[in-house]
């Protein structure tokens, strides 16, 4: 096997583990909080992912290659956290305090909004209208705007820890919204 | 996912869907929701005045297995006393529907919808 390659995958392992992935922001060498530079964000991971890719280690150990896939796997789960705004909003909330991944919410005012979205989904899919799904998309998308802005307002201030967790659930559920709209728009093209 | 018959039998034949008037004073409204899988259920139930479920209906926007836990929940509510009602758990309702693990937690939002339902007919009689 040879050394030169085992060594410098070894220093190469070791700097990964010093990351520790303990602050996803950190690791790509962002500020945290909601808004981030997604350029940045992009533009970092596709340089560490080079470093970590498995292929780099194949001269190496067995254990360090086993190392270099799991820190490769951890790589791409930060990176998909910080890309998802959803994602982000959940992992600023986590670093903060324990939350449950599966809840019962009853966000009233919201739901209502939800039940109201749904039903006129299923009469845009009937209706098969492109012009009024592009308005509806529009609204969500406005809705999606309010809900990240005031985010990452509460998300700063630890007093205002419930309405945050509020706000990144109902992030959640617009997430569902957009799916089930990129759904009925691919019914809809064919 | 293969869903069990009994799931399937609701999914496909949901009871009791429909809506009723939130603001009526013999009505209780439950709306609940599931972030991680988006699901949205809404319960309500009409009380008579000796506190007996005269009428259950229920809209649910989620998974067979989320539409089937509260199209079975309507139905075990009516003829039940309010405080009957309360005790339905989820995973009598998980058992009674043969839902997989991954799938109990619409046992659970049916459940939490009937207590919400329960709650907001009680507020509105100033019981709670």
């Amino acid at each position: 096997m040879c050394v030169a390659n085992a060594v410098a995958a070894k220093a190469s392992v070791c700097s990964m583990t010093n990351t520790e992935y303990a602050d996803y922001f950190a690791l790509f060498g962002l500020q945290s909080g909601f808004f981030i530079d997604d350029k940045a964000l992009a533009a970092t991971y596709r340089e560490l992912a080079k470093d970590a890719h498995p292929d780099r280690f194949v001269n190496a150990s067995a254990a360090q290659q086993r190392e270099a896939v799991e820190r490769a796997a951890q790589l791409n789960d930060a990176f998909q956290t910080l890309k998802s705004p959803t994602q982000r909003a959940l992992y600023l909330l986590r670093q903060q305090a324990e939350l449950p991944e599966e809840t019962t919410i009853e966000d009233g005012e919201f739901l209502l909004q939800q039940m109201e979205w749904r039903e006129q989904l299923e009469d845009l899919q009937e209706q098969a209208d492109l012009a009024a799904l592009a308005e509806f998309v529009r609204e969500l998308k406005q809705a999606r705007s309010a809900i990240d802005h005031a985010f990452a307002i509460c998300i700063e201030d630890s007093e205002q820890r419930i309405q945050a967790e509020r706000l990144a659930r109902r992030m959640q559920f617009l997430d569902k919204m957009f799916y089930e709209v990129r759904q009925l728009e691919e019914r809809l093209d064919d | 996912m293969a869903y069990s018959d009994k799931v399937l039998d609701h999914y496909e034949n949901p009871r009791n869907v429909g809506k009723m008037d939130a603001d009526a004073p013999d009505v209780g409204t439950g709306m609940v929701g599931a972030p991680a899988c988006g699901d949205v259920m809404r319960l309500q139930i009409q009380v008579s005045d000796d506190g007996i479920i005269q009428d259950a209906k229920f809209k649910t926007y989620g998974c067979g297995s989320a539409i089937a836990s509260s199209s079975l929940a309507t139905e075990w509510m009516k003829g039940k006393t309010i405080d009957e009602a309360e005790l339905i758990k989820n995973t009598t309702i998980a058992e009674e529907l043969a839902l997989p693990p991954v799938k109990i937690h619409c046992s659970v939002l049916a459940e939490d919808a009937i207590k919400a339902a329960v709650r907001d007919y009680k507020q509105k009689k100033g019981l709670i």
